[in-house]
């Protein structure tokens, strides 16, 4: 092919084949191999959370075998528990759970956060002012107390410790989101866009949060893991649905015995520890391929 | 070009002739300065003091200054992307600066907006398709096939490719996002279109290109410009009438031909001698005129002339009394005591 004269049509494919945003954001995820270590675990938790109870199906509760076996023996996996429950569909089903409750609360926790912070820092004046002392009000709140208050007051059903979660861990979001917006407020094309006539409701939805969206989607990755530490350390002190098994209560349940079958403890614990850390390498990951200062590195 | 006539029907319905599209009357545009904490005591800084121009159809007004002259935010207040803080912005008889909601879009319609930077005044989440049709979405009340034309229509018209139309603004060369930002503009046909240095963050080569388009679609559309620069040799190719504005204020204003071959205010003269040539007939006068220092705290207005403290005439009355922009000769205008 003359390397004088490249074919026009060639020129053209590779103007197009130049990728949206996000797609640009996709390919410089995969070349990061920590964080696609980390997706990998969580899509195998995300499995076993969906599909894990088909394989092991039946009660997770009920006595299997003798307490205490150890891992392996008998043909169960991990093991059994002081009343000689299965731990493997425990964990299992402690999965569904803990996924779930990590992933709602922090889609409560970004929806929250997002509105106000965006609202904050779109308007400004005295409305930031107003948002931003409720913000601190809920930030200097000592979280997991004021979580245990709310289900202990409003009783221990998943929604309800869903809804605890949230309500406590949204200032983080709202700040950063709020600090977004002051910055990319000021930027041109919003400007472009008010003179375009775009109303305030567009241009806080349309135009700035899809530009605000990168530190936010890290935030809520990290949301998610944190959501899960919460909601074992809520069902570790027992403040949980007591029919719902969860990684956090099978702790709270073995703990007497971490001298005698560590076991018992530990594989949840690091059920609990292999999730966060993955969630983080993917939020870190997506950090990093969403922040264009970091790419050229 | 026979577009021209179709698509602005209301021009020659209402007649404009005698009456300028737009009238400037004392905008003045402040903004607050906290100094002393939060209960200190408020204090403005006027970014726009008491500036008044008239803007004919089909002419370019071009305002010149060096940088926090509050030329930019002259366009903003008139645009109605800053709040003014007093005066008056007249279009088509209506007072711009009184309007509100529906009547405001309506009218944003007639007056666009070019921005200075190519890089910063897309958004880099829209095609650019996306980024031309925003005004058209909401401002006008097309059908989406009459959108789809009109995006169609306007891409050829700024000198862009039909297949450009899927890409994303960071795959456009600085001079290509520009052409973009002026597709944007006459989206909605405005009768006005304020350029803000809209070729200042573009190199040399590519000026000339936005420029030359910019005449093109004046001559196409007739359009109405008010041209925001720093560039003077921008300005005389671009513009009929110019205003040089110091410290928010219009110092000196005059057609294009007066001006620069006759300026009477020092600042004028100062900023003109600045101007780099590259051919000079040998033996013409290469001498400058710098003017020392910088401009003085904008926040505590002086009493007189504002240029006073750098001007190499100052006299004793240029301390202690404003000049008034004053007549010269036609519509040239100047404020200095040393023309009156």
């Amino acid at each position: 092919m003359s390397k004088l004269k490249p074919p026009i049509s060639g020129q053209l494919e590779e103007e197009f084949k130049a990728q949206s945003p996000m797609m640009e954001v996709w390919s410089m995820f995969c070349r990061n191999i920590t964080a696609m270590i980390g997706l990998v675990i969580v899509l195998i938790v995300l499995f076993a959370a969906i599909f894990g109870p088909t394989l092991y199906p039946g009660d997770p509760f009920e006595m299997v075998w003798a307490p205490f076996s150890r891992p392996g023996e008998e043909g169960y996996l991990l093991g059994t528990d002081y009343l000689g429950r299965d731990l493997t569909t425990l964990l299992v089903h402690g999965a569904r759970v803990s996924i779930l409750i990590g992933l709602s609360a922090a889609l409560l926790t970004v929806l929250i956060g997002i509105t106000v912070g965006a609202v904050a820092g779109y308007y400004k004046g005295w409305v930031e002012e107003l948002l931003m002392r409720i913000t601190e009000f809920f930030q200097v709140l000592p979280t997991l107390l004021f979580s245990m208050v709310i289900v202990a007051l409003f009783g221990a059903s998943l929604p309800m410790i869903t809804f605890a979660i949230g309500v406590v861990s949204w200032p983080p979001v709202a700040r950063v989101t709020r600090a977004e917006f002051l910055r990319i407020r000021e930027l041109e094309y919003v400007t472009a866009a008010r003179a375009s006539g775009v109303s305030n409701f567009k241009i806080i939805f349309r135009t700035i949060l899809p530009n605000a969206l990168p530190p936010i989607i890290v935030q809520a990755a990290l949301m998610v893991g944190s959501a899960i530490l919460f909601e074992a350390g809520l069902s570790f002190l027992g403040l949980t649905d007591p029919n719902v098994v969860s990684w956090g209560q099978i702790i709270g349940s073995n703990r007497q015995y971490i001298l005698d079958s560590s076991y018992t403890v530990t594989i949840p614990g690091l059920a609990i520890f292999i999730t966060v850390l993955a969630i983080s390498l993917v939020g870190d990951g997506l950090n990093d391929a969403l922040n264009p200062k970091l790419r050229k590195r | 070009m026979s577009l021209s006539a179709e698509n602005t029907p209301d021009n020659s319905t209402i007649n404009h002739s005698t009456e300028p599209l737009l009238k400037v009357e004392n905008l003045t545009v402040r903004f607050s300065v906290n100094r002393k904490g939060l209960f200190g005591k408020k204090e403005y800084l006027y970014a726009v003091d008491d500036v008044s121009f008239d803007l004919n159809r089909g002419e370019t007004v071009g305002i010149v200054g060096e940088s926090g002259s509050g030329k930019t935010t002259t366009a903003l207040a008139i645009a109605r992307l800053v709040n003014a803080h007093a005066g008056k912005v007249t279009m088509h008889g209506e007072d711009f600066l009184a309007l509100e909601d529906e009547d405001l879009r309506r009218a944003r319609a007639r007056c666009q907006f070019i921005f200075q930077d190519p890089y910063s005044s897309l958004n880099p989440r829209l095609r650019a398709e996306a980024v031309v049709r925003e005004p058209l979405d909401s401002l006008t009340t097309l059908s989406e096939a009459e959108k789809r034309e009109s995006i169609d229509r306007l891409f050829a018209e700024v000198g862009l490719r039909h297949e450009q139309q899927r890409l994303f603004p960071h795959q456009f060369s600085g001079g290509q996002r520009q052409r973009i930002g002026i597709a944007r503009a006459l989206a909605t046909r405005p009768d006005l279109i304020i350029c803000d240095e809209p070729v200042s963050a573009l190199d040399v080569a590519v000026q000339a290109q936005i420029l030359n388009l910019l005449r093109k679609l004046q001559h196409d559309f007739g359009l109405t410009y008010l041209f925001i620069s720093h560039d003077l040799g921008v300005v005389q190719h671009m513009c009929d009438k110019i205003a040089v504005m110091y410290m928010g204020k219009i110092v000196e204003y005059g057609d294009r031909l007066s001006l620069f071959n006759n300026p009477q205010h020092p600042y004028t003269k100062a900023l003109l001698s600045a101007v780099p040539a590259v051919y000079r007939r040998r033996g013409e006068s290469t001498e400058r005129i710098s003017i020392p220092g910088d401009p003085p705290d904008q926040i505590t207005k002086p009493a007189g002339c504002r240029f006073a403290n750098r001007c190499p005439m100052s006299m004793d009355v240029c301390t202690e009394d404003q000049p008034e922009l004053t007549n010269i000769t036609g519509s040239h205008r100047a404020a200095c005591f040393l023309t009156q």
